[in-house]
């Protein structure tokens, strides 16, 4: 008689001690569902399900897709009918998020369901149906072992308390290697906690701001949405050859949307006349009057700075595609004009469309109203618009917010930008204006 | 002299417009003579505005000293706050637009031709001018109305055979309205619907470098 296999909740609690701090999880329907209950909320993970929850964030599928795709799912928790030797699954329901798991999700872990039927294998040298997911399972956690999948290969890396390998092997259809560090599984809860999220100041955030860098930065136009106070920091820490992506290349100076008379709005120029900018990606880029050209027109007049114009709907797309793992997109803007030069048109269904390619940036500048510790946001009114598309494509996306609340004081219904796509938060300081 | 004529003001081209947008339809209006038309639209024909900046179902622009920097439409102008708004992301903003969900759009224009290209981004000898969402606009629009003067500062006709400033986009525009006739162009050509008062057919020919498709019958401006 082989031993007692483990119950439910010990195979999730051995699958929630992979957990690292601050890690999103992908939580599949069936038994992962009982990761989240096993994990230390001081842990601060993100479990995303596949209603679309992320946490208490409701997600649309849209939206719950660019997490994956976008690689913001640093593990997934798959139920698996079938694992095979090379790391492909099949599942054991209707696959629902697990071909994107398979194919966004930084590490996937399959839990096998458990089985009192001794001698039927559900890890196997090849699958008997269609794989959800190819390719892609790193680790398979059964009801007696866990079994380390790498390069078409299956090692027993752990057994259940009182298996042995013969045991695991005896049931198992496939070949397993034996790891020399066989160990018994060790249910030790992840502890520790994510990094905070808040920094004190614009300069701490930015310290790190490389030169050459590429950088989202919201403004549509007028003084809201902007982040003022890093873009002054972002000034002051100099880091020069940066290609900024924007809707505009810098205009509330010129076009001085409710400027208070005698200061002087702050936008992209203070980056531009302090020549940081060597290109910018944007929609709209000069002043709308020739007679009062911008500090980008005068420098793209004296050959110092490039720019890519971008139509506006192309540019807010692009942003979205690039952090939702999208790599390019057809569109009908653009077709038949100066814009589709040198790109790829393609007639579906008798209209002409242009390929476009997803940006991603190294880091967003963006201003939101609140944010919480763990980096959910929201926004005041029109200041929303590029602010929230630029957040899930930039490595580092920080935040410059008026408010920082405690987890919990924002509700989550009305969350837009939800905290794992934003790295820093930095608050306005106070009294902190649009103007100079 | 045709050119001589009395020509309509920007108010009046507004109100022609206005006309053209259906109860319940999803508007943009672009800058210029187009920001004019909401003023014409009468009340009971309740039409939502669209802004790029968005925001949909924008109303009036703010009184002086209750501007809120977080609440602009798409050219920068400070909005009212006004019962039944909606906040979206740019993203949303042109899935509307791009997706067919904004019914008409209203946009001045450098240059139309004949076959309803547009050309309203960049005048060449600046060479250099802000698409913002007018290419979007002219691609996804449902129904895409120009509004414009018929001739520019120096008198030449807006109204071309083929646009030599660097398209918005192609065949694109569904009608254009001037301070002097209302045309609809076609793939065979801009035919002549309505002329101002007090002029011929021909008379809008003698301002307009595009060959005119003359109907039997050419209605008066009617607003």
């Amino acid at each position: 008689m082989p031993p007692a296999k483990l119950n439910a909740q010990a195979m999730a609690r051995r699958a929630a001690a992979a957990i690292a701090p601050g890690d999103v999880v992908a939580i599949d329907d069936g038994l992962p569902t009982l990761v989240p209950d096993a994990t230390s909320a001081s842990l601060g993970a993100w479990f995303l399900g596949n209603s679309g929850m992320l946490n208490d964030i409701p997600l649309s599928q849209a939206d719950a897709a660019a997490v994956i795709r976008g690689g913001y799912v640093n593990l997934a928790v798959v139920s698996a009918a079938q694992v095979d030797t090379t790391g492909s699954f099949a599942g054991q329901h209707p696959p629902g998020n697990a071909v994107d798991l398979a194919a966004g999700a930084h590490r996937v872990i399959a839990l096998l369901p458990r089985s009192d039927d001794v001698g039927a294998s559900n890890i196997v040298p090849a699958l008997s149906s269609t794989p959800d997911g190819y390719r892609c399972v790193d680790t398979i956690i059964t009801d007696a072992a866990v079994i380390d999948v790498a390069d078409a290969d299956l090692t027993l890396a752990e057994l259940a308390p009182g298996w042995t390998a013969d045991d695991v092997r005896a049931i198992t259809a496939a070949d397993l290697s034996i790891s020399p560090t066989l160990r018994e599984m060790d249910f030790t809860p992840s502890n520790g906690a994510p990094p905070s999220k808040i920094y004190p100041d614009g300069p701490s955030a930015l310290a790190d701001l490389p030169d050459g860098a590429t950088v989202f930065i919201d403004g549509f136009g007028g003084p809201g949405g902007m982040a003022h106070y890093l873009l002054i920091s972002l000034r002051d820490r100099g880091s020069r050859g940066l290609t900024i992506v924007s809707n505009t290349a810098g205009i509330a100076r010129v076009v001085s949307f409710g400027t208070p008379p005698g200061r002087t709005a702050i936008d992209h120029s203070v980056l531009i006349e302090n020549g940081q900018v060597a290109k910018a990606i944007a929609s709209f880029p000069v002043s709308p009057s020739v007679s009062r050209p911008s500090e980008f027109e005068l420098a793209y007049r004296r050959g110092e700075v490039d720019l890519e114009l971008v139509p506006q709907g192309t540019l807010a797309e692009r942003l979205r595609a690039g952090g939702a793992g999208i790599h390019a997109f057809y569109t009908h803007t653009g077709a038949g004009t100066l814009i589709a030069e040198g790109k790829e048109t393609r007639n579906i269904n008798g209209r002409n469309y242009v390929l476009e390619y997803g940006l991603l940036a190294d880091f967003a500048i963006i201003r939101a109203h609140k944010a919480d510790t763990n980096g959910n946001l929201v926004y005041r009114g029109t200041s929303r618009n590029f602010n929230a598309v630029m957040a899930p494509s930039a490595r580092v996306t920080i935040a410059e917010v008026d408010e920082i609340v405690a987890p919990g004081q924002l509700d989550p219904e009305e969350i837009v930008t939800p905290g794992p796509f934003v790295q820093r938060i930095v608050q306005r300081p106070q009294g902190f204006t649009g103007y100079e | 002299m045709t050119a001589d004529k009395e020509r309509l003001d920007r108010a009046i081209i507004a109100m022609r417009v206005a006309k053209e947008l259906p109860p319940g339809a999803s508007v943009n209006l672009g800058i210029g003579i187009p920001t004019l038309v909401s003023m014409f639209v009468a009340d009971e024909s309740i039409v939502f505005y669209h802004s790029e900046s968005g925001v949909l179902n924008c109303g009036p622009l703010a009184e002086e000293g209750s501007e809120d920097i977080d609440l602009i439409n798409a050219g920068g102008q400070f909005l009212q706050s006004v019962p039944g708004m909606a906040y979206f992301s740019s993203v949303d903003a042109f899935a509307m637009i791009r997706g067919g969900h904004v019914d008409v759009t209203v946009l001045g224009a450098h240059q139309v031709s004949a076959t309803g290209d547009l050309a309203n981004w960049m005048l060449p000898e600046r060479g250099v001018g802000n698409i913002g969402g007018a290419m979007d606009l002219a691609a996804g629009a449902e129904k895409v109305i120009v509004a414009m003067e018929h001739n520019d500062r120096s008198g030449n006709s807006k109204i071309v055979e083929q646009c030599d400033y660097p398209l918005t986009g192609q065949g694109c525009v569904s009608l254009v309205v001037t301070d002097v006739a209302v045309m609809q162009p076609t793939a065979q050509g801009i035919v002549l619907l309505e002329v101002a008062p007090g002029w011929t057919p021909e008379d809008v020919q003698a301002v307009t470098d595009a060959q005119l498709i003359i109907p039997d019958t050419v209605a008066e401006y009617e607003v």
